[in-house]
């Protein structure tokens, strides 16, 4: 008997490894290597387009779209038109280094995409070794500039920033006494979270120990007991905003009114439409948003965007939108579509994009963009009305 | 740790046990009758959930509750989790009846993606989280300063009482001693007048009903549901139904019940990061200690 249950349990293992490969899905690509020809500029687009991040995936490459659409309607960039090979990373490290490869092995010039951190990170070394740019749209844990690729530029201005104006926030706006930090265990995510917290050492505001609440977690009963327990009295939570939505429910359900506070991942429509009504006083740090930008290219962005895709643009859209400019501006300057230079433009380049200007440091990270605090007023995304920075 | 400040985190490990017990029944009563560790019962609550979603958005006007709606719906949705287990098995699981259990197994891993995929291809439903259209309300009772609410006892309270229904069918009517029957030699059962394959469609059934209370409770309580809910949920009730012995209903409820309290102590007393290792740890301890579950002597004496 005993040997029959152990093979049976190996079984089950096996089934379990063979469930971990049938559960990565796959996308075809929107164009495939017989479309391209010597008047295209191929540039592929890894983004999570399944999976629990599908959303915002599509929305950023929704907005790389409306910028290649612009661009190509204007001549293209030096006579050759973009043409986007779109690729699912699934928000996924295995996949997304799948991705990665597929499009080096398609001969893409470039790449300009991601949402999630932990995905991009892994596949850097691909991009690297093909020697092309790596324009993250929106992944932006400071990690993935560490690895110190000349390659990789982030859009999105990403974590150092936003755990200065969390820090901000809670010190000066909020006063907080004691803090509650969580995050989804993603690499973006624990990199705000602990940025967060460093910041807030030499300050009053007393942080508890970051919790680190796995990603397919929704009960959040448990961590709400600890809320209470260790009398917190705000909650930064610096994952996605599934869960979000979940545990700002649960809490007010629970009776907990205590400030909530989300980080950039968590700011999205779908927020506001699951938590409903408890949503609203929650806050968020994020990077301005074209939504929040007033001037005219910002309004005919949201215009466009919503007449082409009869939705408005997510919090990222924009990112995908200067992503693409960044490259296409790069390549006008250098004059040519080779990689090598064109890398070596996007170190110089400086442009008034969307999201703020647009210029990248010596390790590829953004400059010329800032952090606000929302607030959600009546089912909206607003500025808040007490700044940090004011 | 304090017996006082354990106390809530056992009771809030109750909601999340509920759950899983439900959902670990279908495993286990699957599992008893055909050796079967079905991968695609998750997707069965993950499918039952957007029924319920569905028909909740239809007849509901704003985000009021109204309990008749919720009941009817609970009711339709169960027979829908039930009549797609019973689909699943007649359609793929009984043409491989004489296949090797691995095999089947593999076709369940099938099933579960076509199901996650198709709901993501469903323009109503897709791959977004959608908000329950129906809020509950937060009214409730306070004990030691910790709040909960009318809804969570009920919820509870449903759990508790299908899955002492199930237990009571299969240890106490003639239906439950053809499917203990069908459980213990498909063949003698058969020479004995049983029709096996009617049975084990009502195992799937009844599987498959309460995955489906188990959709409309928990959609209810964590207010959003997705397309990929069903495969950690799956999971873990699987555990549950290891933990508990795998085979009988029993032990599925006690093995839910605790695996639930388990995550959620080890979320209060160590934080979020250490929920999933204390409660596994535990499962590596009980399979050592007793290797067919808690409750699983039935088993070992029947294998």
């Amino acid at each position: 008997m005993r040997i029959k249950s152990t093979t049976c349990l190996t079984g089950v293992a096996g089934v379990l490894l063979a469930a971990a490969f049938v559960a990565i899905p796959s996308v075809a690509p929107v164009a495939s290597a017989a479309a391209t020809s010597s008047s295209t500029y191929l540039v592929g687009a890894s983004e999570p387009m399944t999976g629990a991040e599908a959303q915002a995936g599509t929305e950023i490459y929704d907005g790389e779209l409306l910028a290649v659409d612009n661009i190509n309607a204007a001549g293209g960039v030096l006579g050759h038109k973009i043409s986007l090979v779109e690729e699912d990373d699934a928000c996924d490290p295995q996949t997304s280094v799948n991705a990665a490869n597929k499009l080096v092995s398609l001969g893409v010039q470039a790449m300009v995409g991601g949402y999630c951190s932990s995905a991009a990170q892994p596949a850097e070394a691909i991009y690297a070794r093909a020697g092309i740019p790596n324009i993250q749209a929106s992944a932006n844990s400071s990690t993935l500039t560490q690895a110190g690729y000349h390659n990789v530029f982030l859009v999105d201005p990403g974590g150092p920033l936003q755990a200065q104006e969390a820090v901000g926030l809670f010190t000066k706006v909020l006063k907080t006494k004691t803090l509650f930090i969580a995050d989804d265990q993603s690499t973006y995510a624990v990199n705000v979270a602990q940025l967060t917290a460093k910041g807030l050492a030499r300050t009053s505001v007393k942080v508890l120990p970051v919790e680190a609440i796995p990603s397919t977690n929704v009960d959040f009963s448990a961590v709400i007991q600890t809320v209470r327990t260790d009398k917190a009295t705000a909650i930064y939570w610096t994952g996605y905003f599934a869960q979000a939505a979940a545990f700002v429910r649960q809490l007010r359900a629970a009776g907990i009114t205590i400030p909530f506070v989300c980080a950039d991942g968590a700011v999205d429509p779908t927020f506001i439409k699951d938590a409903g009504a408890t949503a609203n006083g929650t806050y968020a740090t994020i990077s301005v948003l074209s939504s929040f930008l007033t001037g005219s290219s910002a309004k005919a962005f949201d215009h466009a965007y919503a007449s082409k895709f009869h939705a408005q643009p997510g919090p990222y859209s924009a990112y995908g939108y200067d992503g693409i400019y960044a490259l296409a501006d790069a390549a006008k300057a250098s004059g040519s579509l080779a990689p090598a230079k064109v890398i070596k433009a996007l170190h110089g380049l400086k442009f008034a994009g969307l999201t703020g200007e647009v210029s990248f440091a010596a390790d590829g990270s953004r400059l010329g963009a800032h952090f606000v605090v929302l607030e959600v007023i009546g089912g909206k995304y607003k500025l808040a009305p007490q700044q940090p920075t004011m | 740790m304090t017996w006082t400040v354990v106390v809530p985190d056992i009771v809030a490990g109750l909601f999340l046990g509920a759950f899983l017990a439900l959902v670990a029944v279908g495993y286990s009563m699957v599992y008893g009758i055909l050796r079967l560790i079905n991968f695609a019962h998750g997707d069965f609550y993950m499918v039952a959930a957007f029924v319920s979603y569905s028909l909740l958005a239809a007849v509901t006007v704003g985000t009021k509750i109204n309990w008749g709606n919720v009941v009817w719906v609970g009711i339709v949705t169960m027979i829908a989790g039930g009549v797609l287990a019973m689909s699943v098995e007649r359609l793929v699981y009984r043409p491989m009846r004489r296949a090797a259990v691995l095999s089947v197994m593999i076709a369940a891993l099938g099933v579960s993606q076509v199901l996650e995929n198709g709901v993501l291809n469903i323009p109503a439903w897709g791959s977004n989280y959608l908000p329950f259209p129906v809020t509950p309300p937060s009214a409730g009772f306070n004990v030691d300063g910790v709040h909960y609410t009318w809804t969570q006892v009920v919820i509870v309270a449903i759990a508790a009482v299908l899955i002492t229904a199930v237990w009571w069918i299969v240890n106490r009517t003639m239906l439950g001693t053809a499917m203990r029957a069908v459980a213990q030699d498909r063949a003698a059962a058969t020479l004995m007048g049983i029709n096996t394959d009617r049975i084990i469609s009502l195992v799937f059934f009844i599987g498959g009903a309460l995955a489906g209370a188990a959709a409309v409770t928990s959609s209810l309580y964590y207010g959003q549901i997705n397309y990929l809910e069903g495969f950690s949920l799956g999971l873990q009730a699987f555990t549950a139904a290891v933990m508990g012995g795998i085979g009988n209903v029993a032990g599925a409820a006690v093995g839910g019940l605790l695996l639930g309290i388990l995550e959620s102590v080890g979320t209060g007393q160590f934080g979020a990061q250490w929920a999933l290792l204390f409660a596994f740890g535990a499962l590596v301890l009980t399979l050592w200690l007793r290797p067919t579950g808690l409750l699983g002597e039935r088993v070992a004496q029947r294998v």
